[in-house]
């Protein structure tokens, strides 16, 4: 078990290095002048040429990789290009309302579309089945900024029961917090219940044809603790597997959602970011991003393991 | 549907003379052969979804052909006087900010829309078509290619797109690029994985040992069994290259503004969305409407080409 755990943390290392080496390398193809653009316009070539070497931005490229990925390792993002502050010091201040999104989303998602996915696959056929498939094919169609529009018009605007927009930190009160957290959630969620019930609903239909499960019928199980003890067990890895990828969409769909919502967390900082061209800054977003992806997904594999012992790498 | 012989007697469903069925009341109905409805009609009653996927897609390739014939008038006149009109006579959807007419706006829209989407589907597709073969077929490249597919997917597909977007120059070329190769590494898995199973095929391995050269198998036998489930992957990429679009413009690094993609339209709304709901909302109906279209041709296509699949997802 643990020898299989290292195994698999250390199979990330070039996972990781490749995204450092691909996160490094586009920044450092990208045209437009960063020593330009900061030095404005009314700088000599002079000057431009000082805040060039001033900024390292003169080595070769294997020289900087190398001197970048060392400071990585020791905790360092860089210094904003646009700010003057370390990046790791900016990212920390955004953080909050960005995993405070991800994670409100990732349960109530889970929570809704579990439990749909289910009673769709117990129901194959019927009408129910066909509502709750055709909601997900409707999840996966709607930009996710509209449906946020469309919530905070309805539930802020006309109906006034919840907040428009903004965010609340956490230390000011459970509630308040929550309560700004329910439209965006509900909102980045959307496309994620949607792939989630689909795998759910067709994972519950392999397995309900099952002998075990006609076993358990037979010995005269009532419906509930079928679905959800026998059936959803055996279910549980393809779920799990797709509430791990899904975090890409969650992560994607939280940088819109914010800006809809108006949320000052990671998304917001992102587009400034993408607006100033401050590459230290996006470099840093973009790897703290992939490091949160590999991360989830290596615990959903290490999951697998106490979901179904059978599984061994 | 009952085979088994009935003892009541009914008259059939055709107007078959009395006396035939009264000599010999012990044997079954005779079901009047089932009618086989041909053509378009025969197939949306076999197909609804698909039915209803296809009207929709040729009606919006019909609204971006034919836009200038359909009383638009230039999508990118300013009418400053005439602003923010909500929708009425003049206006069928209503005017932006700077006077700029939606409806014509939303119709040419469509054009980018779907030449975004079918540009990136083709592109991504044959790429990692490929890629995928090559990673299947070398197998002394295949861990290097597939870590650097690990390393891509690694990163979340808006973010990257976004951060290659941030690298070049608005326009549609680019946000083609950009959303293309965020999409490869996916196709590239897929191809490569139905490569891996095809390769221990027993026709695959006779034919090696028929002597045929390695381009002969690939083109001949391993080829045409990848194109079903690419086709139906390039479906679900072409309506999520269009969300994408719209998610790139709505953060500001899509296309350029001056183009009329719906993404942008929304983008222009985005300030005045509590006020003027209506220049997010026509939009947002196109849009969804198109990849809602495009999603149901693709989950169609699956149950199609591939059963087994269908029974998966």
């Amino acid at each position: 078990m643990f020898g299989y755990i290292l195994r698999r943390i250390l199979s990330t290392i070039p996972v990781m290095v490749f995204v450092a080496l691909f996160v490094f390398s586009l920044l450092y193809i990208a045209p437009g002048d960063p020593a330009a653009v900061i030095a404005g316009d009314q700088a000599s070539p002079e000057d431009v040429e000082k805040i060039r070497k001033s900024l390292g931005l003169d080595r070769p490229f294997l020289v900087r990789f190398t001197e970048w990925s060392g400071q990585i390792l020791s905790g360092d993002l860089g210094t904003s290009m646009f700010t003057g502050l370390p990046v790791t010091e900016l990212i920390g201040q955004r953080i909050e309302p960005t995993v405070s999104l991800m994670i409100v989303t990732l349960i109530l998602a889970v929570l809704i579309a579990v439990p749909i996915g289910v009673i769709a696959a117990w129901k194959a056929g019927t009408w129910i089945d066909r509502l709750i498939m055709g909601f997900a094919v409707f999840g996966f169609s709607v930009p996710v900024f509209v449906v946020g529009y469309l919530l905070a018009y309805i539930f802020a605007l006309e109906l006034d029961w919840l907040p428009v927009q903004g965010y609340t930190p956490i230390a000011k009160g459970l509630w308040p917090w929550f309560e700004n957290l329910i439209l965006p959630s509900i909102a980045l969620g959307l496309v994620y219940i949607a792939l989630i019930a689909r795998i759910t609903r067709a994972t519950m239909l392999e397995v309900l044809s099952q002998d075990y499960i006609r076993t358990a019928r037979a010995k005269g199980l009532g419906q509930r603790p079928i679905l959800f003890l026998h059936a959803l067990k055996n279910a549980a890895v393809p779920i799990v597997t797709v509430i791990g990828i899904g975090v890409a969409l969650l992560i994607g769909g939280a940088v819109v959602t914010e800006s809809v919502f108006a949320i000052p967390g990671l998304g917001r900082l992102t587009i400034d970011a993408i607006v100033r061209r401050d590459y230290p800054l996006i470099q840093g977003i973009v790897l703290v991003f992939s490091f949160v992806y590999v991360l989830v997904n290596l615990v959903v594999d290490v999951i697998y393991t106490m979901l179904d012992p059978r599984i061994r790498y | 549907m009952t085979d088994t012989p009935s003892t009541s007697i009914r008259p059939p469903a055709s107007g078959a003379p009395r006396a035939a069925y009264a000599a010999a009341p012990d044997l079954p109905d005779i079901l009047p052969p089932a009618r086989v409805r041909r053509g378009f009609a025969g197939f949306a009653f076999r197909h609804p979804s698909m039915a209803i996927g296809l009207v929709i897609l040729a009606a919006m390739m019909f609204i971006a052909v034919f836009a200038p014939l359909l009383g638009t008038v230039d999508p990118t006149a300013l009418a400053p006087i005439k602003r923010m009109r909500s929708p009425g006579a003049e206006f069928w959807f209503g005017s932006d900010a700077y006077g700029r007419d939606i409806y014509s706006r939303v119709l040419y829209g469509a054009r980018i829309s779907l030449i975004v989407g079918f540009a990136v589907a083709l592109i991504a597709s044959f790429t990692g078509l490929v890629i995928g073969l090559v990673s299947g077929y070398v197998r002394v490249l295949d861990g290097f290619i597939m870590r650097i597919m690990d390393g891509m997917m690694s990163i979340p597909p808006i973010l990257l797109a976004v951060a290659l977007m941030a690298l070049t120059r608005a326009s549609v070329e680019n946000v083609i690029m950009a959303i293309a190769l965020a999409e490869v590494p996916r196709v590239s898995r897929l191809v490569r994985g139905v490569v891996l199973t095809l390769r221990e095929q027993p026709y695959v391995e006779a034919a090696i040992a028929a002597g045929t050269s390695t381009p002969m198998v690939i083109m001949r036998h391993i080829l045409p069994n990848t194109i079903a489930p690419l086709t139906v992957q390039a479906t679900y990429i072409c309506g999520s290259a269009m969300i994408i679009e719209s998610i790139l413009s709505f953060i500001g690094a899509g296309t350029p503004p001056i183009i009329p993609s719906w993404g942008n339209i929304m983008a222009d709304g985005r300030t005045l969305w509590q006020v003027k709901p209506f220049i997010i909302l026509f939009p947002a109906i196109f849009l969804s409407l198109t990849v809602l279209a495009i999603n149901l041709l693709g989950d169609g296509l699956r149950d199609a080409l591939d059963p087994r699949m269908a029974k998966r997802i």
